[in-house]
């Protein structure tokens, strides 16, 4: 089963995404922080990581670096999550090597779905 | 939300609350914030410790029944004081919270006789950016946050007579004149930190200056730097390669470089990218030999 995980320390945004995904068969797994983060895509070597940039021990982009630095997850897309003005996110993106990005609040789950099987799809 | 709302807001002196509490608190207010740079109570705590937040006169807005609504905090130093981690839940928005909080931190300052009150607003926050104004603080001018991805290859280190300081001949390069800082960059806020060091080099042409830094377990961050002879742009740039080389796995972190700063060119020469900006607000006079 495709695995993902969720990095977001807003229990409302955590749900949103859970609700959004829950008829795709996706196995979802979900920590709200960057620590915590960090150990469970060690321990579940997830099909892709959803990344909120803005969390509460460490930000986004610095998880992303630690992420990038394990051979297990090197070649895990990591798509950030994240409020910023498309060009900040964009420049972010480009710079600490995450391989998409969608842009919050996630207001159609029809699309948010469509852009994760997108990211899947070019990832396999 | 109660209508007369204005009227029935209690501003509670924030030592009452929990590093827990005051971070539930905060969170909350930047949920919806384009920047929310959310904390937990552990980096609240240091936040405080590193910038002389005062918690005895910063303030938690709650209603009589005891329901938060915002929170801000005071910084305290020597004839200066700061506003920071203002914010108010979103759903009790315009209804006199954030003016409640302003408004009393203010007085808290001017009863210990500051009426030298900074702050910083993220550019574009047009509700803060609006309210500070009403309180008749003038813009100062534009503050960047840089960062650099620690993928970016190290550079080679440019020719220099380098060395490196450990934390005693660090701190006495930080509280040597650097002109007038944001709070976030003055020297108390380097006397705070913990695991600061620095760089100091000569080039070949008798250029020289020096870098302080915090280096934290993933992050290169609080940085404070001077040109002492030569090019600023010149000098940054042959000790971010110095730094960087040192360090080429640290995601850096560099807040509120002034945007007229004369060393900026060599950040972005490095593979600096700017996350995004702030506006420096003061009200009232500097008191003399601020620095």
């Amino acid at each position: 089963m495709t695995k993902i995980l969720l990095i977001e320390d807003i229990p409302d945004n955590a749900e949103l995404v859970r609700r959004a995904l829950s008829a795709t068969g996706y196995e979802l797994i979900h920590a709200a922080d960057a620590e915590t983060g960090l150990q469970m895509a060690l321990a579940h070597c997830p099909d892709l990581i959803l990344l909120d940039l803005g969390l509460p021990d460490y930000d986004g982009q610095t998880l992303a670096g630690w992420l990038r630095e394990e051979p297990a997850l090197n070649a895990t897309p990591i798509i950030a999550l994240t409020a910023w003005p498309e060009e900040t996110a964009r420049l972010m993106v480009e710079s600490y090597g995450f391989d998409g990005y969608i842009c919050k609040p996630i207001t159609k789950t029809r699309v948010f779905v469509a852009q994760i099987n997108s990211y899947l799809k070019t990832h396999p | 939300m109660p209508a007369h709302l204005t009227t029935d807001i209690e501003l509670v002196p924030a030592h009452h609350f929990t590093f827990e509490q005051l971070t539930a608190i905060y969170n909350q207010t930047r949920v919806d914030y384009m920047v929310p740079m959310p904390m937990n109570a552990a980096r609240l705590a240091e936040y405080v410790a590193t910038y002389d937040v005062d918690l005895r006169h910063s303030l938690v807005a709650v209603t009589p029944s005891g329901e938060m609504l915002g929170v801000a905090m005071l910084g305290l130093r020597p004839g200066r004081a700061w506003i920071t981690r203002l914010g108010v839940i979103p759903s009790t928005r315009r209804h006199g919270v954030g003016r409640a909080l302003v408004a009393n931190l203010i007085e808290q300052a001017a009863q210990r006789s500051i009426d030298f009150v900074m702050l910083e607003v993220i550019k574009h926050n047009t509700p803060a950016h609006q309210l500070f104004l009403k309180f008749g603080f003038r813009e100062m001018g534009e503050l960047l946050i840089l960062r650099r991805a620690p993928r970016i290859p190290p550079p080679t280190p440019i020719v220099a007579d380098a060395e490196r300081l450990d934390r005693v001949d660090a701190m006495d390069l930080v509280k040597r004149d650097r002109g007038i800082q944001p709070w976030t960059n003055q020297s108390e806020s380097l006397f705070n930190a913990y695991d600061v060091s620095g760089l100091r080099l000569a080039l070949a042409d008798g250029s020289r200056g020096w870098l302080v830094y915090q280096r934290q377990k993933f992050i290169l961050t609080r940085f404070a730097f001077k040109t002492e002879a030569g090019d600023p742009a010149t000098v940054a740039y042959a000790l971010l390669s110095h730094l960087h080389h040192q360090y080429p796995r640290l995601d850096t972190h560099v807040e509120n470089i002034q945007i007229n700063d004369p060393h900026l060119p060599a950040f972005y020469r490095m593979g600096y990218v700017e996350a995004f900006r702030r506006i420096e607000m003061w009200r009232g006079t500097p008191p003399m030999g601020f620095s």
